[in-house]
């Protein structure tokens, strides 16, 4: 079995707020996004190329707090994370605090796959991606008028959370293609309003983003310092691998149990070793959204029994 | 009695800004513990002269006893951490603060983390240039900002906000690792990098508090913008009520396997023995990926291990218990 999962981010979605446009438009992009995932998956390429198919529509959507339209820091810039892991050989990229990258992801992954390093932090990353050949772009395409008014509101102390949802923005995919291999990936603008050089949980291996092949393959949004003390993403892989959990007991666990315990919420999805897929939220709501060949497609919001059903 | 009175000073200004009690210690039904390491790597008697290994010796020596102190004073495990690590970063020759390893663009670049087990709360810092103790700079993130990691430029303007001192890039060059960057350039590209002298320690205080800390200047020639596992929570560095754990390595393997945070897991779910996951993960996990190096694990018992795959490890412990042992080759000395 093959199979794909997406997030577009865990908060506090409340149903009033969020108009039928609005949501609309978030239920195309995660349906824009899960499709061009499962695509990948559906013509025998690797859980890899699946989970950067799907974060790069996420990020070039203006919806979703990742590459445009990416939440801004205090002093107005976008300064953007991410990172994604292949559970093959648990190799890894992941790129901090770049301000110039079109698709951080895709710089990730150049990271894992063309460099010596894992984690690559600030204008170094940015040296690296002219030298793999990535234009940058002005830090101003990644700004939105929506992202300006939501730092305008939030400096000056006013509730946002109705303009532009969610609070936990994050973006992230998990796969198991035809042949078993595990993939994760994670992209995010951060907190708006975050201090410059303030690095969340999203590029953060064992964090916001891990994948172990016979294991499973993780990816988190939240509240990011709270998943980085708990180890979240590895915390869950190791629930199963050693505790013989299932993936959904132990998101359960670490969600709403130790999470929830220390004070942090969000959301996780995940897929275990048999394309099984999970997906849960301390929130109020999560974007999410879930493909697989056995024939499970949703696209969800909110924890009731809201999914789209979109015919396979 | 005077005399006394003005060491206690001395070792109370040591200890930093905490406040410490005077009291002497309660008898604990566990011991005090500081474990620390000054980095893995081609650590061979070989290729040391004596002057050099006793200079480590005493380098070490000196670290080991400021935290020792710390706790010895009823200081916090928190406390202790991070006056042994400024200790080796104030010393040239660890791979830390001055004296830090070179980038490929011939400066240094800082990360450092410490993790409180009893939070568990944790602060970080990555890509600091200016920053003499970037370990001191970790602990004001946990206890000063809501965020667990700063980078960057923006990690030295929270430097300046919190009135710590810059000091020009030029403070951490020393000769030694100018000529170490240009051996590293000469030798054939693509190798993998050598250089694991990261620094760290752990410690377990007299209410029973466990806290870690690591401090690094990465690897020799590594990319501007490299973030090794050190101030990466769970690879590097972690600490929780029961296990602590500090690494020195090929960092880039450490992040991968989520090494400290996987001692720490296969202890609590699979009940195995501290040295027992110790020796599993850097006898097996690691070495089957090829990851070289070696790490400091303590739990809340006061057991400890300091194991490597490496040639050798520059390591210290010294306990309540009377035991203080200094070593740095694979034959326990």
């Amino acid at each position: 079995m093959y199979a794909i999962a997406i997030h577009g981010g865990a908060g506090a979605v409340p149903r009033a707020t969020l108009s039928s446009e609005r949501e609309q438009r978030y239920r195309a992009g995660l349906e824009a996004a899960l499709d061009g995932g499962y695509a990948v998956l559906e013509r025998g390429g690797s859980a890899l190329d699946a989970v950067t198919a799907a974060v790069r529509i996420l990020e070039d959507d203006p919806c979703f707090n990742a590459g445009r339209g990416a939440a801004l820091t205090r002093d107005g810039a976008a300064e953007l994370d991410a990172a994604i892991m292949d559970g093959r050989q648990q190799r890894a990229g992941a790129v901090a605090s770049v301000r110039h990258v079109k698709n951080p992801i895709e710089l990730a992954r150049r990271v894992m796959e063309k460099s010596r390093h894992v984690l690559l932090v600030g204008p170094g990353a940015e040296e690296f991606a002219l030298e793999e050949g990535l234009a940058l772009v002005p830090n101003l395409y990644f700004r939105t008028p929506e992202r300006q008014a939501q730092l305008e509101h939030e400096q000056r102390g006013e509730r946002v959370s109705d303009l532009v949802p969610p609070v936990h923005g994050t973006v992230g995919a998990v796969a198991c293609d035809r042949a078993g291999n595990l993939a994760a990936a994670t992209s995010t603008g951060g907190m708006t309003n975050k201090r410059p050089g303030r690095v969340g949980d999203s590029p953060i291996i064992g964090a916001g983003t891990y994948a172990k092949n016979g294991v499973c393959a993780v990816s988190a949004t939240g509240h990011g310092e709270y998943f980085i003390r708990a180890v979240a993403a590895h915390h869950v892989c190791a629930a199963v691998e050693y505790r013989g959990l299932s993936l959904e007991l132990a998101m359960r666990e670490l969600l709403h149990d130790i999470l929830s315990g220390l004070g942090g919420d969000g959301g996780l999805i995940g897929v275990d070793r048999d394309g099984r897929i999970v997906m849960d939220f301390s929130t109020e709501g999560m974007y999410r959204g879930a493909r697989d060949s056995a024939g499970r497609s949703e696209i969800a919001i909110y924890p009731t029994r809201d999914s789209t059903k979109i015919a396979p | 009695m005077s005399h006394r009175v003005t060491r206690l000073l001395t070792s109370l200004v040591l200890a930093a800004a905490a406040a410490l009690p005077a009291a002497p210690l309660a008898a604990a039904e566990h011991p005090i513990v500081i474990v620390i390491h000054g980095g893995a790597g081609v650590i061979e008697r070989s290729h040391m002269s004596p002057e050099r290994e006793a200079s480590y010796r005493a380098g070490l020596g000196a670290a080991l006893d400021a935290g020792y102190a710390v706790l010895e004073h009823g200081g916090s495990s928190l406390d202790a951490v991070g006056a042994a690590i400024r200790t080796m970063e104030d010393d040239p020759q660890f791979n830390a603060g001055r004296g830090a390893v070179l980038n490929h663009d011939g400066f240094c670049e800082l990360d450092a983390a410490i993790m409180d087990g009893s939070g568990p709360r944790a602060g970080a810092v990555a890509g600091v240039h200016h920053v003499r103790n970037p370990i001191d700079l970790a602990r004001l993130v946990m206890d000063k900002s809501p965020h667990v990691l700063l980078a960057g430029q923006g990690a030295e303007e929270f430097a300046l906000e919190q009135g710590v001192g810059l000091v020009p890039a030029s403070y951490f060059i020393t000769p030694q690792r100018v000529r170490e960057l240009e051996e590293e350039k000469r030798a054939a590209a693509g190798r993998e990098p050598r250089g694991m002298g990261t620094v760290g320690a752990l410690a377990l205080d007299a209410k029973g508090h466990l806290a870690a800390g690591t401090s690094t200047g990465g690897i020799s020639n590594k990319l501007y913008g490299r973030v090794g596992d050190t101030p990466i929570i769970g690879a590097g560095t972690y600490a929780s009520e029961s296990c602590a754990v500090s690494g020195t390595g090929q960092g880039e393997f450490y992040i991968r396997q989520v090494v400290a945070y996987d001692i720490c897991a296969m202890v609590q779910y699979q009940h195995l023995p501290l040295a027992k996951a110790v020796d599993t993960m850097i006898h097996d996990k690691l070495k089957r990926t090829g990851g070289e190096g070696g790490v400091i694990a303590l739990d809340r018992d006061g057991n400890y291990a300091m194991d490597f795959n490496s040639a050798g490890m520059h390591r210290g412990v010294r306990d309540s218990r009377g035991h203080r042992e200094i070593a740095m080759y694979r034959d326990a000395n």
